[in-house]
């Protein structure tokens, strides 16, 4: 990942000088690999990535979840039924005795459409790794930051974003 | 709702506000409040260990009343398992932002309350060491399973309601114990280190997080709906009589997220006071909560109205002797209890001086807790002490090891709870700071 390199972190702490400090790095081949910082998940923000990212793939891990799901709770009773067929109340079972099929798959639509989905936010947003870098604790708390790989803190990159209102300007390796 | 909500503190005070109560001391109320439910959790651990000893003969089940306290214990647990994902996920997709300082205790709830409710069934075996016998595993074991019995699909309702409120809970969790991690040191930082799965904040974390959460919200909505209903079908797809009725799914998912509800406000309530968080789960925030106690227990009163009259306007003799019974029976005491503590107190709440008086409203929320019960209780036992011959009627009372394990599943439920508010954020942080004004320096004119 891109923040394991060296470079310059710019911390804000209003939403509207982060969103100006966005618009105006917006293009700039030196801000090209740039990562934003935030303590939550303001829409401004995440409308901000999906610009930047495309939509989510979340949706696709969803998706192929749920319907493995469902095809999953479809045949489990078929197949049940088929290697041992037990008559419950005079109705033969597998193919002929269907309705109560209908909650195993929506049981397992969601159950495996949520566990896909967890899946998906885990692999997409690189999470899993307890030795991700922090940059700085104050993110987790109420500033916003950006991170620009390969910066100084005395060079251009450092007085654009200084400009456009960060507080503080940090030097990362 | 939150937008006419006036903050005092602003977002720079929330994580200091809110950590405060996991890095430092409760309120001694918070010890105290332990001990109690660890000694219920005592009472209900000696109770089982005499059935283990023993026999389920100890408790008071005995013909024709094969199903007692503990299907009601169970049935009542899941019930209130119930409105914590009603309020993640429902009220989530509503953009509902009162939920936002409720959420984490609603979802903690709901997975207490479901853990404990699935102690039940085994407990009801007796012999709990043979639990793995009834695990749906197709065609193994020579047990082949039914897929036709409504036992099966709660099984298969109850699992996946646990897991996918587990996931929706704990993924919440992670950029809370995230900042949590980042203020503490040693071993703690390593755990909390290891539990917020390296998450740094970074906008792509956010950018799939919102979007995966936003399809969990979405993927638990008809689970909300669906597990009370096939709880219900338990009873509904019996023919016994006042079990075998189709108004019961939307009637138990009423009931369910009534007893939820007054649920998390009797849990917010005191922890509030304990952790200091009066900043952050306001009055407002309460009050929505009631709102929707009100709404459904009208829900309720509505259902147990047209459930007696349709026992009497079908003219089934049966079902009609059964309600009268309820009524005026050995059981009636239960029926009123349950009639005025879930459909008459709460027509209190209709006056917002009362909604915005908080012991009052414990009160009212603690009866209601109490009337559901007694709802399950009336359900399970009524119908089946009395059936279609009356040569097989019987009668049946809770024994005093029913009610150590009734007892001890509060303990059960209490301890877990209590333990989780000492270690983990209480308000979900970063879903808390979006309902409150934003961090401009340029303020919005309006």
């Amino acid at each position: 990942m891109t923040t394991k390199t060296a470079g310059i972190l710019a911390l804000f702490d209003y939403l509207d000088d982060v969103e100006a400090a966005l618009e105006t790095i917006k293009g700039r081949p030196e801000f090209k690999d740039h990562i934003l910082y935030s303590h939550t998940s303001y829409h401004e923000l995440v409308h901000h990535a999906e610009e930047r990212y495309g939509p989510s793939q979340v949706r696709w891990f969803t998706l192929t979840g749920a319907l493995t799901g469902a095809t999953t709770g479809f045949w489990l009773p078929i197949l049940c039924d088929l290697d041992f067929p037990l008559i419950v109340g005079g109705k033969s079972p597998a193919f002929n005795s269907l309705p109560p099929n209908l909650i195993f798959i929506f049981e397992l639509f969601v159950l495996f459409g949520a566990l896909a989905t967890i899946l998906g936010m885990l692999w997409l947003g690189r999470l899993g790794n307890p030795h991700a870098r922090i940059l700085d604790n104050r993110l987790m708390d109420d500033k916003f930051g950006i991170f620009v790989p390969g910066a100084q803190v005395d060079g251009e990159e450092a007085s654009l974003l200084k400009s456009q209102g960060a507080f503080e300007i940090k030097k990362t390796s | 709702m939150s937008d006419t909500v006036q903050w005092d503190k602003t977002i720079s005070d929330v994580n200091e506000g809110i950590l405060k109560g996991v890095e430092g001391r409760p309120h001694p109320t918070y010890y105290i409040a332990l001990v109690f439910a660890l000694t219920l959790l005592a009472i209900g651990i000696t109770g089982w260990g005499l059935i283990v000893s023993f026999g389920i003969g100890l408790s008071g089940k005995s013909s024709p009343v094969y199903w007692g306290t503990f299907i009601t214990d169970f049935v009542f647990w899941v019930g209130i398992g119930h409105a914590g994902t009603l309020i993640s996920a429902i009220l989530f997709l509503f953009r509902a932002k009162w939920r936002n300082s409720i959420n984490r205790s609603a979802e903690a709830m709901t997975v207490f309350a479901v853990i404990t409710a699935g102690l039940f069934p085994l407990i009801h075996m007796g012999r709990v060491w043979n639990g793995f016998w009834t695990l749906p595993l197709p065609n193994t074991n020579n047990m082949w399973v039914n897929f036709r019995s409504p036992l099966l699909w709660d099984v298969f309702a109850i699992s996946t309601y646990l897991t996918v409120s587990l996931l929706f809970w704990y993924m919440g969790l992670v950029p809370d114990i995230a900042s949590l991690r980042d203020r503490v040191k040693g071993f703690k930082r390593f755990v909390y280190g290891i539990l917020s799965l390296g998450w740094t904040g970074n906008i792509r974390q956010w950018h799939h997080y919102e979007t995966g959460y936003g399809f969990l919200a979405a993927l638990s909505t008809p689970l909300v709906l669906s597990v009370h209903s096939i709880v219900s079908w338990d009873f509904a797809m019996a023919l016994q009589p006042g079990w075998h009725t189709t108004i019961f799914p939307p009637y138990f998912v009423a009931g369910a997220i009534l007893s939820g509800c007054a649920m998390v406000y009797n849990l917010v309530v005191p922890v509030r006071k304990m952790f200091r968080l009066e900043g952050f789960i306001k009055e407002e925030h309460l009050e929505a909560c009631l709102k929707l106690t009100l709404l459904t227990s009208t829900i309720v009163a509505y259902a147990y109205a047209i459930e007696f009259f349709i026992a009497w306007y079908s003219g089934s003799y049966y079902e009609w002797a059964i309600f009268k019974g309820r009524a005026t029976g050995p059981y009636s005491f239960y029926f009123w209890t349950m009639t005025f503590c879930n459909c008459v107190f709460p027509l209190l709440l209709w006056s917002r001086k009362i909604r915005y008086n908080i012991p009052v409203a414990m009160v009212i929320c603690f009866l209601i807790n109490i009337g559901m019960w007694f709802e399950r209780y009336n359900i399970v036992i009524s119908s089946l002490a009395e059936d279609f011959l009356p040569g097989s009627w019987g009668h049946y009372e809770p024994s005093i090891i029913d009610m150590c394990m009734t007892f001890g599943s509060f303990g059960w439920f209490f301890s877990w709870f209590l333990v989780f508010t000492k270690f983990f954020p209480f308000v979900s942080m970063s879903e808390l700071k979006l309902i409150m004004p934003k961090p401009l320096r340029r303020k919005p004119t309006h």
